[in-house]
């Protein structure tokens, strides 16, 4: 579990993060979300929770025990906390798909075959084995994205934090994404995200937090923080069209887009319309 | 895009062993700076049929990778061959200007035609091998050759960023051409000079950014180059 206790963050005196108590991975959270604008200190935030940034006061506590800033202790943090940021091409050094997957793994000084056994596993588990041999630039965003989460999953970390993962993906990129993240999930992969992308973050997540300009405003599951449509629209977001449907149309909340178009029963009472 | 790198990746001597391809540069660059011409004039055909017929291209596009390379080599084979002779019949084609002759040298043209045979018979082998051999062959050979790793790594990166780097530079000059900032001459050097300080400005913010991934990826500094296991 992660505890942030009275966490503020300034940056030249400005504040971006402002007295952020919350705890990250409590019983049956297993994909947290981070909802905010741009500009809401998402980014700050997760750059705070993988020890790159330093809290200006308050702290922060992995499994109780609170974050240290020497090389060892940030070593330690970062094979707890994995984090992929959101610009792929930035992260990944290598020209060669498989290459790059394993270099975190070669900085962790593991024996060679460990290195080949993660690195063909964690390929596998994105369905990207066929492209080991590809050259990085040659790769679709999409892939780009999956070969840089690939990177850091491959430390088996026990957190991994995904910066706006569907940004610059395409409807397929962003289905894929989903089915990772699920998948992921249920192997009871904590995972924590950052996005304003609101359809897709009412879909995949278990509980949330609502930033705004750097404060926590709200916080719970999707009922009770996408429920609120004027808090929504304070910190300029939009309503989950599930959500809408429910709140507007008086349809049932549904919790993603399959179980609304298997219910039988609505579409049964929606064919007596005709 | 350096669309002369993929051709590296896909042609019919990908799957070669590097340090037969090596082997078989280095003999081209020996029949390069040999001195006996006609086997240089041998070898320039042969080579470059085989590099067509290897990464399957035409002639036309082959000659294309040329013209990045033609300038400097007419340059310094210019520089060698005209010259300023004090007799007209030192030189062809003389123009008289302040009381020389301006024109190609007698004693200096043997020179440039060997020379440009030299640079012509290297530059086609160095072709083949950089047209067949994928990247991450060459680092394998620098590899098995016990070049320093500083090296290695240095060729590496550049490798890896070069395409960023490119791809930069073609969005930041297309968005300028959009708006006619090279419609003329003074345009053209102003739209330039904000290119260059564009360029550098992202440089210095991907230099941020990946030194936060480098951090996430426990980065030792070290680049470790393996053997194909995976």
């Amino acid at each position: 579990m992660i505890e942030l206790e009275h966490v503020n963050f300034a940056y030249e005196d400005q504040p971006i993060l402002k007295d952020i108590s919350i705890k990250l991975g409590e019983e049956g959270q297993n994909v947290i979300g981070l909802i905010g604008q741009n500009g809401s200190g998402k980014s700050t935030m997760f750059l705070n929770l993988v020890g790159i940034l330093q809290p200006t006061s308050g702290a922060i506590r992995i499994d109780g025990n609170t974050y240290q800033y020497d090389k060892k202790s940030l070593n330690e943090l970062r094979q707890k906390v994995g984090i992929v940021f959101q610009d792929s091409e930035q992260q990944l050094f290598y020209s060669i798909v498989k290459d790059d997957v394993a270099f975190a793994l070669h900085n962790l000084g593991l024996p060679e075959d460990e290195i080949v056994r993660r690195v063909r596993e964690v390929l596998t588990q994105l369905d990207i084995l066929q492209l080991k041999d590809r050259p990085i630039q040659y790769l679709s965003g999409g892939q780009k994205k999956r070969v840089a989460i690939a990177g850091i999953l491959a430390l088996h970390s026990e957190w991994l934090l995904l910066d706006e993962p569907t940004a610059g993906l395409d409807p397929d990129g962003t289905r894929r994404m989903i089915d990772l993240i699920e998948g992921l999930s249920k192997n009871g992969q904590k995972i924590l995200i950052s996005s304003h992308d609101m359809d897709f973050m009412y879909e995949i997540g278990d509980y949330f937090y609502l930033l705004q300009k750097g404060e926590i405003v709200r916080q719970g599951t999707s009922e009770t923080v996408f429920a609120d449509d004027e808090i929504l629209k304070q910190c300029c977001l939009d309503q989950p069209w599930l959500m809408q449907l429910h709140q507007k149309l008086g349809l049932p909340l549904y919790s993603s887009k399959a179980q609304l178009f298997t219910d039988e029963q609505l579409i049964t009472r929606l064919a007596t319309l005709k | 895009m350096l669309s002369i790198d993929k051709y590296a990746y896909n042609n019919l001597l990908a799957k070669w062993r590097p340090e037969v391809k090596g082997l078989l540069w280095l003999f081209g660059m020996i029949i390069a700076f040999q001195p006996i011409m006609v086997i240089k004039l041998i070898a320039i055909p042969t080579v470059a049929i085989a590099t067509m017929w290897a990464v399957k291209v035409n002639f036309h596009q082959y000659l294309k990778w040329f013209y990045a390379v033609i300038p400097f080599i007419a340059l310094s084979i210019i520089g060698i061959a005209v010259t300023l002779a004090p007799r007209a019949d030192q030189v062809y084609g003389g123009i008289y200007m302040f009381g020389n002759y301006l024109g190609v040298a007698k004693s200096m043209l043997p020179l440039a035609e060997q020379l440009t045979l030299r640079i012509t018979t290297a530059i086609v082998c160095t072709y083949w091998f950089a047209l067949t051999t994928p990247f991450q062959q060459i680092i394998l050979l620098f590899k098995h050759m016990h070049f320093p790793s500083l090296l290695i790594e240095e060729t590496l990166l550049m490798y890896r960023f070069i395409f960023i780097f490119v791809d930069s530079f073609e969005q930041i000059y297309r968005a300028q051409q959009l708006r006619f900032g090279y419609a003329n001459l003074r345009l053209s050097m102003h739209s330039a000079g904000i290119l260059v300080k564009m360029l550098f400005e992202q440089v210095i913010i991907n230099y941020q950014k990946m030194v936060y991934s480098l951090d996430a990826k426990l980065f030792t500094g070290e680049f470790t180059v393996q053997e194909d296991k995976i």
